[in-house]
């Protein structure tokens, strides 16, 4: 019995191509690289934990915009908390100045600057001052975006008058503000927060402002402030009357 | 002499050998060529793999001293880290303690323009009071001066009176007049004193 001739010659080549790349692998020869070898970092030094620097910290940064506000009126002297924003604008309550004679406010490091009023909202236990001369503070900026239930937040004021003080605490929600002269609702915050923190700011974890201290409720420990929003619309100029003369 | 054998001298022509025995010749010989060029290969390479093994030995040997480099390099800049980490953590805690120090002071001098801006406002108040005071008692005193001044004009009138002179009693009475407008803007003085000595202890 014979094979396909069409079959053998079929399978010569195929041979001889098997027996050419047996060869070719035998006597192959495979240089080194000549590129130098590079590597990750290794893990422990990618997971090294650095300390935590003071000059970038959220606290740090929070104190520094937050001004205590000293109020001397017609017939009483006010002691508050407040905040600075870019161009030289100090927010503050309405309460915190009422019947202004004199406003000063003083910085985290000492420094004390007088401001003038430029309105209170009718509305709003809210305020506007200005820096009646350069200052160079840092200023804070304000969230745009609605706060949610339960985020964490920094409440910062001067407490009695005295040092700046930081609250970490957390939104409880929103309450109807009404009752309260507010025109909407504002926020409730679970915060160690003590007389002379009105005015204060309420920052995000972010460093952002989403509220303004104005009232406490003593008993349950829970800060309410003016919503960033309401805020937002005082700021503008119109929003705001000149407070009454002594 | 004729015999089978096979005789050298006799001039005849040699055998040829048989085909078969030629095959296998040229075979031998192919077999060889092929063999010596298959030497001849293996000995090529045999050095090239020579020299690439060489090659990766230096590879090698060079990336070991590399490694023992990077190893040395990094052990040294952990070293430098380590160092690093202990003076930012050093610095940190006197960055703390400085600005706490800061935060007192700003604390005291605040209060202190407190205390100075209520001691201005008191002086303030003190010195409005004063002012009252001064001139409610200046009023006063002029009062008195005047009401002497009326007891002597009335005591003289009433001597001239019994005199049998003549009196001008409605002068006299203009003038008590006068004296008792004068005086009461005297007690209006004192009152306003009173009052704000009075709001002055309230607050």
């Amino acid at each position: 019995m014979r094979g396909d001739p069409h079959s053998s010659r079929a399978r010569r080549p195929r041979g001889l191509w098997l027996a050419g790349a047996l060869a070719a692998l035998l006597t192959a020869c495979v240089e080194p690289p000549t590129e130098p070898l590079t590597a990750p970092l290794p893990a422990e030094v990618e997971e090294r934990e650095l300390p935590e620097v003071a000059a970038t910290s959220l606290e740090r940064r929070a104190q520094e915009v937050t001004v205590r506000v000293r109020s001397l009126g017609c017939s009483q002297f006010g002691l508050g908390s407040g905040f600075v924003l870019p161009g030289g604008v100090v927010v503050t309550n309405r309460h915190v100045i009422e019947q202004p004679r004199e406003v000063t406010i003083n910085t985290w490091d000492g420094r004390s600057l007088p401001v003038s009023v430029t309105g209170v909202a009718t509305d709003s236990d809210l305020a506007l001052l200005q820096l009646e001369e350069e200052a160079d503070l840092p200023v804070a900026e304000l969230r745009t975006d609605p706060v949610d239930t339960g985020e964490s937040v920094l409440v910062v004021g001067y407490p009695g008058g005295g040092p700046a003080e930081v609250a970490e605490g957390r939104v409880l929600g929103s309450v109807d503000g009404t009752v309260l002269g507010e025109p909407a609702e504002v926020l409730r915050v679970e915060a160690e927060v003590a007389q002379g923190s009105s005015g204060g700011p309420v920052f995000d974890r972010s460093g952002r402002v989403v509220g303004v201290v104005f009232a406490i409720e003593v008993d349950a420990g829970v800060a309410l402030a003016v919503p960033v929003e309401t805020l937002l619309e005082r700021l503008d100029a119109d929003a705001l009357v000149t407070p009454d003369p002594c | 002499m004729h015999n089978d054998t096979w005789d050298a001298a006799t001039p005849t022509a040699a055998p040829s050998p048989p085909p078969r025995r030629r095959w296998v010749v040229v075979l031998l010989a192919v077999l060889l060529v092929l063999t010596m060029g298959a030497a001849v290969a293996a000995g090529l390479v045999a050095a090239d793999q020579r020299d690439a093994a060489a090659a990766w030995q230096e590879r090698a040997t060079a990336l070991e001293r590399q490694r023992d480099e990077v190893a040395a390099e990094r052990a040294a800049v952990a070293e430098q880290l380590d160092a690093a980490v202990a003076a930012l953590d050093t610095s940190e805690a006197d960055v703390a303690s400085l600005e706490e120090r800061v935060r007192t002071l700003a604390e005291e001098k605040a209060r202190a323009e407190d205390t100075a801006t209520t001691v201005s406002v008191e002086r303030d108040v003190f010195i409005e009071l004063s002012e009252r005071v001064t001139a409610a008692t200046s009023a006063l005193d002029s009062c008195v001066t005047r009401l002497f001044e009326l007891q002597e004009s009335s005591v003289a009138a009433f001597n001239a009176a019994a005199a049998g002179d003549q009196v001008d009693v409605d002068a006299l009475n203009r003038r008590a007049g006068e004296v008792r407008g004068f005086c009461d803007e005297a007690r209006t003085a004192a009152a306003q004193a009173e009052a704000a000595a009075d709001e002055l202890r309230r607050s």
